[in-house]
C-alpha cells in the first residue's frame, strides 16, 4: 500500500513538474504579462549590503564589480559587514574602500560572529536608502544588475526582486558542471511560472533586493528567528521571500540582473551547502504547513503550490529513493534515466552555449553524474536535514568560528 | 518610491513563561528522536551496503522456487507432455502396422522366390526332353512320309480294285455281299491312309514344337518375367516400408528420449507428483557450490544465524531465467530439487548451499 501511495504522489509531483515546465516555456515565449514592466527611469537610492566571512580577496573583487555598476554613483553605496573573519577579508574591504572612491563604500565589523542574516541586519543599521540589496561576498555583479533590480520596483506591489545567479566556474569539475545546468534551468525555466504570479518561492541570497520599509519591518523577525528557542542563522533568503509574500507583496526574479557565483567544486562542500539549503527548505515547509490556512486564504494558489509542493518534492524524493532501492536497487543505474539526463544535458548545453556562452560547459556528459548525486541528495541530505534542524552549523565554517548567539552582535564601523 | 501598505501578521499568543520549557522539551525529544533516526539510517545504510556487497561476492546462495501444477510453465509443459505421449502411441501403432506389412510382403516374396527355380527347372527339363525327342520324331516323320508315299501308291491300286469289284458284281462273278465286304475293306484302307496323313501332319507339329520356340514357350517365359517383376516390386515395397519403419523407430527413440528427459525436469515432477516438491534456482556463477547431496542452509535475514534445513536431491540441466532476489536483475542458471526437512524454508528469499555463508 505504502509504495503505491508513494508512487501516486511521485506521479502527481512529476505531473505538476511537467505542467510547470511546459507552462514556463509557453509563458516565456508568448505571455508578455509574465515579465514585470520595468521602468529604468525609476532610480531609488540603493544600499548594497555585503556580509562577509572569510572570503579573502574575493570581497575586493566583489566590491570592484559593484563599483562598475551602471547606476548613478550618488544614488548607491556599498556597506560591507565583516562577520569576524579570521583571514584578511577585513583588510581587503578596507582596501576596496580606499581604491574605489567613485562610490561610497562603508565597512563594518561585527564584534562577535553572528551569521549572515544578522550581519545583514547590522549592515542595515548604516543604511538610509530606499532599496536594499543584499549580496553574497563571493559574487561578481553585472554592471546592469542594480539598474535592472531597481527598475522592477516601479511595480508597486513588488516587494522583493532577485537576480539570476550564474556559475563562475562551470568547468572546474564535474560537480560545478552539474550545478551550472541546474542553476541555469532553475532561473530560466523553473522560476518562470512563479514570476508570472509574482510569487517566487525563494529569491537567491546572492542578489536579493527588497524595499527598505519591508526589510525594516522584517528585521526584528530575522534577528529573533529561532527553531524552538535555537537561533536560526541560515536560509534568510527563503525566509525573507516567504515573509514578503505573506505581507501581501509580490516577489520576482529578473533574469537580466546578473551575478556570478563560485559554486562548490568538491563533494564535501556541495554536500554541506545542499544540507544547509535543505534544512531551510524543511523549516520553510513546516512553517507553511503550520500556517497553511493563512497561506490558502491570503496568497495566490500558485504561490501556495510553490511553497508547498517544491519542498514537499524534496521530502518525497527520500521516500521514492527508499522505495526504489528496496524494490529494485539497480533501477537507477539503468540506461533509461541516464539517457534522459544526457538528453536534458544536451539540450541545456546547447541553450547555455547559445545564450550564455560564459557559462558554457565543456563536458555536458558530466550531467549523467547528476543521477547518482540526486540519489545521494534524496537519501542522505533530506534525512540529515530532517534530523539536524537544531544545527547552527553553516557547513563550510569551522566550529571555532561559530558564534554562540546572534542578535546582540556589536559592530565596529569604518566609514 | 511607490509602495503598498505592509500587512501585519498576528503575534504569537504563547505565554513567555512557558515557552522556554516547552521549547527545551521539544528540542530534547527531537534530538533523541533525531539521534536514534540517524543511527538507524546509518545502520540501515551499512546493512544495505553489506547486503549488496555480500550478494555481489557470495557464490553459494540459491533462491527457493515453489512450482505449482497450475503455473503457466507447468501447464504448458503438461500439455506438451500429453501431446508427445499421444504422438508416441500413434507412432507405435503405425510401426506395428508397418512391421506386419513388411512381414507379409517378405512371406509373399519368399513364396515367389521358391516358385521361380521350379519354373526354371521345368523349362530346362522340358527343353532337354524336346532336345531328345525332337530328332527322334523327325526320323519317324520321314519314315511316315515314306510310308504314306507307299500307301498312296497302294491306294491308287485300290481304285482299280474297286472298279474290278463293280465289274465282277455286274458279271455276277461275286455276290453283292462279297462286293460290299470288298468295298468296306477298300474304305478301311482309304481311311487308314487318311489317318496316316493326319498322323504325319501331327507329327510335323510335334517336331515343330520340340525343335523351335513356340508360343507356349513364350507364355512360360512371360510368366517367368511376371514372377521376377513381382518379386522386384515386393523388394521395393519392402525397402520403402523398412525405411519408413526405420524413420519411425528413430522418431520413437527421439520421443522416448525427450520424454525421458522431460521426466528429469522439475515441471514433470510438479505436474505428475502428488506430493509437494521443492526447488531452488541456482545462478551459473554459483554452480560450483552445488552437487547432489550438498547441504542446504536457511538463514535469518538471508545471511546470519543459519541452520541446516535439508540437502540437494537432484540437479536439473535445463537453463532457467530468474530475477536476482536482491539486485532485481535478470539472471541465467538452473534449478535444483531440494529435500527439505523444514518446508518453511521453501518460502525464504534465499538459501545457501554447502556451508553457512558467514560461518554462523
Amino acid at each position: 500500500m505504502a509504495p503505491i501511495l508513494v508512487c501516486l504522489i511521485l506521479v502527481l509531483c512529476l505531473l505538476i513538474s511537467v505542467v510547470k515546465y511546459t507552462l514556463a516555456l509557453i509563458l516565456k515565449w508568448s505571455v508578455p504579462k509574465a515579465v514585470v514592466k520595468k521602468d529604468y527611469t525609476y532610480q531609488p537610492t540603493v544600499s548594497v549590503l555585503m556580509p562577509c566571512f572569510n572570503e579573502g580577496k574575493t570581497v575586493y573583487e566583489t566590491i570592484e564589480s559593484i563599483s562598475k555598476s551602471n547606476y548613478p554613483n550618488d544614488k548607491f553605496e556599498v556597506i560591507a559587514q565583516d562577520d569576524c573573519s579570521v583571514d584578511d577579508s577585513y583588510e581587503w574591504m578596507l582596501k576596496a574602500q580606499r581604491d574605489f572612491t567613485n562610490i561610497r563604500v562603508r565597512v563594518g565589523r561585527n564584534t562577535v560572529n553572528s551569521g549572515k542574516a544578522r550581519s545583514v541586519c547590522n549592515a542595515l543599521q548604516l543604511s538610509t536608502a530606499d532599496m536594499i540589496i543584499s549580496i553574497d561576498s563571493d559574487c561578481i555583479f553585472h554592471p546592469d544588475a542594480i539598474r535592472e533590480l531597481a527598475a522592477c520596483f516601479a511595480e508597486p506591489n513588488i516587494g522583493s526582486v532577485g537576480g539570476r545567479v550564474g556559475v563562475r566556474n562551470p568547468n572546474e569539475s564535474t560537480i560545478t558542471a552539474i550545478q551550472t545546468f541546474i542553476y541555469y534551468a532553475a532561473f530560466q525555466v523553473y522560476k518562470v511560472p512563479e514570476n508570472w504570479t509574482r510569487s517566487v518561492g525563494c529569491i537567491s541570497g546572492c542578489l536579493f533586493a527588497i524595499r527598505r520599509e519591508l526589510l525594516l519591518e522584517l528585521e526584528p523577525k530575522i534577528r529573533s528567528r529561532h527553531w524552538f528557542g535555537i537561533p536560526v542563522n541560515q536560509g534568510e533568503d527563503r525566509f525573507l521571500t516567504h515573509q514578503t509574500l505573506l505581507r501581501g507583496y509580490g516577489t520576482y526574479i529578473n533574469n537580466d540582473a546578473l551575478c556570478w557565483t563560485t559554486v562548490p567544486s568538491t563533494l564535501p562542500n556541495l554536500f554541506k551547502q545542499q544540507l544547509r539549503w535543505r534544512r531551510s527548505i524543511v523549516r520553510d515547509l513546516f512553517y507553511t504547513l503550520r500556517t497553511l490556512p493563512q497561506h490558502v486564504w491570503t496568497l495566490h494558489p500558485n504561490t501556495v503550490l510553490t511553497l508547498v509542493l517544491t519542498p514537499l518534492g524534496a521530502l518525497l524524493g527520500l521516500l521514492v529513493a527508499l522505495t526504489m532501492l528496496s524494490g529494485n536497487p539497480m533501477e537507477w543505474a539503468g540506461p533509461a534515466p541516464l539517457i534522459l539526463y544526457l538528453g536534458l544535458a544536451a539540450v541545456l548545453s546547447w541553450v547555455i552555449r547559445k545564450y550564455s556562452a560564459r557559462e558554457a560547459v565543456n563536458n555536458p556528459l558530466a550531467f549523467g553524474a547528476y543521477l547518482a548525486w540526486s540519489l545521494v541528495s534524496s537519501l542522505f541530505i533530506t534525512t540529515l536535514a530532517l534530523c539536524t534542524l537544531d544545527s547552527k552549523d553553516w557547513g563550510t565554517r569551522t566550529k571555532e568560528q561559530e558564534a554562540a548567539d546572534g542578535d546582540d552582535a556589536h559592530q565596529e564601523i569604518a566609514s | 518610491m511607490a509602495t503598498m501598505p505592509i500587512k501585519k501578521l498576528p503575534a504569537n499568543p504563547k505565554s513567555p513563561m512557558l515557552q522556554p520549557l516547552i521549547y527545551k522539551s521539544v528540542v530534547t525529544i527531537y534530538r533523541i528522536f533525531a539521534i536514534i533516526t540517524l543511527y538507524v539510517v546509518l545502520g540501515g545504510v551499512l546493512a544495505y551496503g553489506f547486503v549488496m556487497g555480500f550478494y555481489a561476492l557470495n557464490t553459494s546462495w540459491a533462491a527457493p522456487v515453489i512450482l505449482s501444477p497450475v503455473d503457466d510453465k507447468s501447464l504448458d509443459f503438461t500439455e506438451k507432455l500429453v501431446t508427445s505421449r499421444q504422438t508416441l502411441e500413434e507412432l507405435n501403432v503405425d510401426k506395428k502396422r508397418l512391421e506386419e506389412g513388411v512381414a507379409e510382403m517378405n512371406k509373399h516374396k519368399t513364396a515367389l522366390l521358391a516358385l521361380e527355380p521350379e519354373l526354371q527347372a521345368a523349362i530346362v527339363r522340358e527343353k532337354k526332353h524336346n532336345q531328345a525327342t525332337g530328332p527322334q520324331l523327325l526320323e519317324l516323320d520321314k519314315q511316315k512320309q515314306s510310308d504314306n508315299l507307299k500307301t498312296q501308291a497302294v491306294m491308287a491300286q485300290v481304285k482299280q480294285v474297286e472298279a474290278t469289284i463293280d465289274k465282277d458284281l455286274a458279271a455276277g462273278l461275286i455276290t453283292k455281299g462279297d462286293a460290299a465286304t470288298q468295298r468296306a475293306a477298300l474304305n478301311q484302307a482309304q481311311s487308314s491312309y487318311t489317318d496316316s496323313k493326319i498322323g504325319e501332319v501331327l507329327l510335323t507339329d510335334s517336331i515343330l514344337e520340340k525343335t523351335t520356340t513356340d508360343t507356349k514357350s513364350l507364355d512360360v517365359l512371360d510368366k517367368q518375367a511376371e514372377l521376377i517383376s513381382e518379386i522386384a516390386q515386393l523388394d521395393i515395397a519392402i525397402g520403402v516400408a523398412q525405411k519408413q519403419l526405420h524413420e519411425e523407430n528413430q522418431q520413437i527413440d527421439r520421443l522416448k528420449q525427450a520424454l525421458a528427459t522431460a521426466k528429469q525436469t522439475p515441471y514433470y515432477l510438479t505436474a505428475s507428483g502428488d506430493t509437494t516438491v521443492y526447488f531452488a534456482f541456482v545462478p551459473y556463477d554459483n554452480r560450483n557450490s552445488v552437487s547432489t547431496g550438498t547441504s542446504v542452509y536457511d538463514c535469518y535475514l538471508n545471511m546470519i544465524a543459519c541452520k541446516k534445513v535439508g540437502s540437494v536431491k537432484q540437479i536439473f540441466s535445463g537453463e532457467e531465467h530468474a530475477i536476482h532476489p536482491i539486485f532485481r536483475t535478470d539472471m541465467r542458471g538452473f534449478l535444483i530439487q531440494l529435500q527439505l526437512d523444514h518446508p518453511e524454508s521453501a518460502k525464504s528469499k534465499t538459501v545457501f548451499l554447502n556451508r553457512k555463508p558467514l560461518f554462523f
